[in-house]
C-alpha cells in the first residue's frame, strides 16, 4: 500500500510518515506543490493526503491537474481553513475526504482505512444484504435481525447500524458517525454520539449472544468483522 | 539700500506670519474672504450711486454748457454783433447758474474780466481756474469761436466739487466700516463655525490619544453640526463597544484558556514524574489528549465565530425548511433529553421556509437544544415549536436572571451557575452569529419559570 503525503510543515509531515509507515503503509513525502504533484503522476499511489495550502503550487490545484490526468487514487485533504466553503470547494475539485487541522492522528487513520476500503469495494457488487456474525440488515425491507429475533429501530439507528455493519472490522470515529447518519459536517463535540451507540448497543446485543460493537477507547467503535 | 537691507527681517516676519496665519487657520481665511466680498458690494453700490448722483450732475452740466453755448452761436449768426452782444451782456448777467463770457477783439463782455488762454474747445467740458476778485475758483467749461471772438461757457464747479468730496468721504467712511463690519462679524460666524469644528477635532485627538470615552458636544440647534457629531459619537460608541469587546475577549481568553492549560501542565507534570519510576498509563494520556482537544475546540469556535460575523459564508445558502433541519436535532438530542429524564416536544406549526445554510442552522438550533436539556435540569420540560418565521425554544428549568439576558451572547462569558459545567461560553455568541448571518435575531425571554429563546427570521 503506498500512500503520498504531500505536507510543507516539516514537523507535520515527519509525523504522518513515521505514524503512516506503523500502520504498515509504504509513504513518500513531498513538502510542495510541484514536487507532489511530479511524484503522484509518476507512481501509482493508493491515496493522497494533501495538504491545502502548499508552497508553489496550491493543493486544489495539485488535486484538479491529478483528476484532469485521470488519476482516481482517493484523496483526503488536509487543511487549517475549517469552513463549510473551503471543504465544499476541496470537494468539488475532486477530493474524497477532508480533515481540519488540528486533527487526531486517530481520526486521520480512520478515515485513510475507510478511503482504501471504499477503494478496494467499489469492484464487489452492492448487496442488499449486510451480515456480521449472527446480525443481518435487510436494506430494502428496512429489517434488522439478530439470530432468529427482529431488532426494531427508528430511522437514525438504522442509518446508525449500517453505517457500523459496512465499516465492520473497522474502526469509525464519532465524527465519521455523526456524518454518516446526520449528513451534516461538522464535530457536535460532545458525548451525544455516544448516546447514541450506547442506546443503540442495548437494542442489538442480546443476552446470549456474543457482543458485536466493541468500543476503542479515545478513537471511536468497532463493529467485529465479517 | 540701507532701509530695504534694514527692513527685509521685518518684512520677512511679517509675510512668515501671514502664510502661517493663512495655513494655520481657516477662520482667517474665511474672514478675509467674508470681509472681501463685503467691501466688493459696498464697493459696487458706491459706484452706483456715484454715477447716479454726482456722475449725473457733471453730465447735465456738460450739456446744459453745450446747448448754452449752441444757444449763442445761433444768436449770433442771426443778430447783429451789436444786437447780440446786448443780449448777451442781459443773459449773462441773469444767469445765476453759469458763467458766461464773450470776447470779440478789444473787450470782454460778461461775467468775467478775461478769457483765459488754455480752455478747451467746445464740446470737450475741462476745469481751469480763475482768478477772480482776488480768490482763485474752478470753473468747469469751454471756449467757442464766434464772429471773429470767443464765447466761454462755464459753470462754477465749487459745489460740484464739494458734493464730489463729500461723496469720496462719505464712500471712504462707508467702505472702513464695511471694513471693519465686515472683519468683525466674519470673523465671528467663522469662529462660531470652526469653533465647533475644532471641537470635534478636539475630541477626535482625545480619541487619538486613546480615550475613547470622549464624545463630541451637542448644541440645541440640531444642525449640520449636530448631525455630524451624533454620528462621530454613534460612531466611536461603535468602536469603544467593538474595543471593550476584543479586550474582553482577550481577557477572556487569557483567563479562561489558562485554567484548561494550567490543568494540562499539572498533569504532564505528573506523567514526568510518573516517567521516571514506572511507566506513564494510556489513561494519563488520554485525558490530557481530552483537555488539549477541549482548548483546540474553543479555538476553533472563537476563528469560526469570527469568521461568521464577518459573514463570509453566504455562498452556501439553499433554500431549505427549517422545519426538517429542527427534527433532526431534536432526534440528535433525543436520547441525551431520555437520560435525564426530560420531556422533549416538538410542535412543528408551519413549515419555515428560508435560504440558509443547513448545517449552521442544524447547529444553532441543536446548540440551543443542548444547552436547554443541560441547564434545565433533570425531569423538566422542554418544547421546541418551529412556525413559518422562525421558532421558540422553552424550558421550565432555572432559566436566567434577567439583567445576565445580553451578557451570555458575550464571547466566554459564563453565568456564575454554570462556571462549573464543562464549555467554554461560546454556544450562545456562535448560535446568534448563525442567526444574524440568516438575517433573524435572537431573544432570550423568561418563561416564568426557566427559558424561553425566540428566533425569528422576520421578513
Amino acid at each position: 500500500m503506498r500512500i503520498l503525503v504531500i505536507e510543507d510543515d516539516l514537523t507535520t509531515q515527519q509525523f504522518l510518515q513515521r505514524a503512516l509507515t506503523e500502520q504498515g503503509y509504504q509513504v513518500d513525502v513531498a513538502s510542495d506543490g510541484q514536487d507532489g504533484l511530479f511524484l503522484a503522476l509518476e507512481h501509482n499511489y493508493q491515496l493522497l493526503v494533501l495538504d491545502r495550502m502548499l508552497p508553489k503550487l496550491d493543493g486544489l490545484t495539485v488535486l484538479s491537474t491529478l483528476r484532469n490526468a485521470n488519476k482516481t487514487l482517493p484523496v483526503l485533504i488536509l487543511s487549517a481553513l475549517d469552513s463549510v466553503d473551503e471543504r465544499v470547494k476541496g470537494l468539488r475539485e475532486g477530493g474524497d475526504d477532508y480533515l481540519v487541522k488540528p486533527f487526531a492522528l486517530a481520526e486521520l487513520l480512520v478515515r485513510i482505512e475507510i478511503l482504501l476500503q471504499r477503494q478496494r469495494g467499489q469492484a464487489e457488487p452492492q448487496s442488499n444484504k449486510l451480515q456480521v456474525a449472527d446480525l443481518s440488515m435487510d436494506l430494502l425491507a428496512r429489517q434488522v435481525w439478530r439470530g432468529q429475533q427482529e431488532i426494531v429501530l427508528q430511522p437514525k439507528e438504522f442509518k446508525l447500524l449500517r453505517y457500523l455493519m459496512e465499516h465492520a472490522g473497522q474502526v469509525v470515529t464519532r465524527t465519521l458517525l455523526f456524518e454518516a447518519v446526520w449528513d451534516y459536517d461538522f464535530d457536535p463535540q460532545t458525548n451525544v454520539i455516544d448516546v447514541h451507540v450506547a442506546r443503540l448497543r442495548k437494542k442489538v446485543e442480546l443476552d446470549g449472544h456474543n457482543p458485536l460493537l466493541e468500543t476503542v477507547r479515545g478513537v471511536g467503535y468497532r463493529m467485529v468483522a465479517k | 539700500m540701507a532701509i530695504t537691507h534694514y527692513l527685509k527681517p521685518y518684512v520677512a516676519w511679517v509675510t512668515g506670519w501671514w502664510r502661517n496665519n493663512h495655513q494655520a487657520s481657516s477662520v482667517w481665511r474665511l474672514t478675509r474672504l467674508y470681509t472681501g466680498l463685503l467691501m466688493l458690494v459696498v464697493g459696487i453700490l458706491l459706484w452706483v450711486l456715484y454715477q447716479l448722483s454726482v456722475g449725473q450732475l457733471g453730465r447735465s452740466q456738460t450739456l446744459q454748457l453745450n446747448q448754452l453755448q449752441q444757444q449763442q452761436q445761433v444768436l449770433a449768426e442771426e443778430l447783429s454783433q451789436a444786437d447780440f452782444i446786448r443780449q448777451f451782456e442781459q443773459q449773462a448777467e441773469q444767469s445765476r447758474q453759469f458763467i458766461m463770457a464773450y470776447s470779440d477783439n478789444h473787450t470782454t463782455y460778461g461775467r468775467l474780466a478775461t478769457i483765459p488762454k488754455r480752455v478747451t474747445a467746445c464740446p470737450q467740458i475741462a476745469r481751469f481756474p480763475v482768478y477772480n476778485y482776488n480768490e482763485i475758483r474752478l470753473f468747469s467749461g469751454c471756449v467757442q469761436s464766434l464772429n471773429n471772438g470767443r464765447l466761454l461757457v462755464a459753470t462754477d464747479d465749487e459745489a460740484l466739487f464739494d458734493l464730489r468730496e463729500q461723496f469720496i468721504q462719505a464712500s471712504v467712511a462707508a467702505l472702513a466700516l464695511a471694513l471693519a463690519l465686515g472683519l468683525i462679524t466674519g470673523w465671528f460666524f467663522s469662529a462660531q463655525v470652526l469653533r465647533r469644528v475644532n471641537s470635534i477635532n478636539e475630541i477626535a485627538l482625545k480619541v487619538e490619544a486613546g480615550e475613547l470615552s470622549a464624545r463630541v458636544p451637542l448644541s440645541k440647534r440640531n444642525d449640520e453640526f449636530d448631525h455630524m457629531a451624533t454620528h462621530i459619537n454613534k460612531m466611536l460608541l461603535q468602536v469603544e463597544h467593538s474595543f471593550d469587546a476584543i479586550t474582553g475577549v482577550t481577557d477572556a481568553i487569557a483567563h479562561d484558556l489558562r485554567t484548561p492549560l494550567g490543568r494540562l501542565r499539572l498533569r504532564l507534570e505528573q506523567a514526568q514524574l510518573d516517567a521516571k519510576k514506572q511507566h506513564v498509563t494510556s489513561e494519563q494520556l488520554s485525558s490530557m489528549l481530552a483537555e488539549l482537544d477541549g482548548i483546540l475546540a474553543t479555538f476553533t469556535a472563537m476563528l469560526e465565530l469570527t469568521r461568521l460575523e464577518q459573514q463570509q459564508q453566504k455562498a452556501n445558502f439553499k433554500q431549505l425548511d427549517l422545519a426538517n433541519i429542527a427534527e433532526d436535532a431534536i432526534e440528535l438530542i433525543q436520547p441525551l433529553a431520555q437520560q435525564r429524564n426530560q420531556v422533549l416536544n416538538v410542535e412543528i406549526k408551519q413549515a419555515c421556509k428560508l435560504l440558509g445554510d443547513a448545517t449552521l442552522l442544524f447547529r444553532a438550533i441543536y446548540n440551543l437544544l443542548e444547552n436547554a436539556s443541560k441547564y434545565a435540569g433533570e425531569q423538566s420540560q422542554i418544547k421546541l415549536t418551529v412556525n413559518a418565521t422562525g421558532f421558540s425554544l422553552s424550558d421550565n428549568g432555572p432559566g436566567i436572571p434577567e439583567s445576565e439576558t445580553d451578557k451570555v451572547f458575550q464571547r466566554l462569558y459564563r453565568l456564575e451557575s454554570s462556571r462549573n459545567s464543562p464549555g467554554y461560553g461560546l454556544g450562545l455568541p456562535l448560535v446568534r452569529a448563525i442567526i444574524r448571518l440568516h438575517e433573524g435575531e435572537v431573544k432570550l425571554q423568561s418563561n416564568q419559570p426557566g427559558l424561553t429563546v425566540l428566533v425569528n427570521f422576520g421578513e
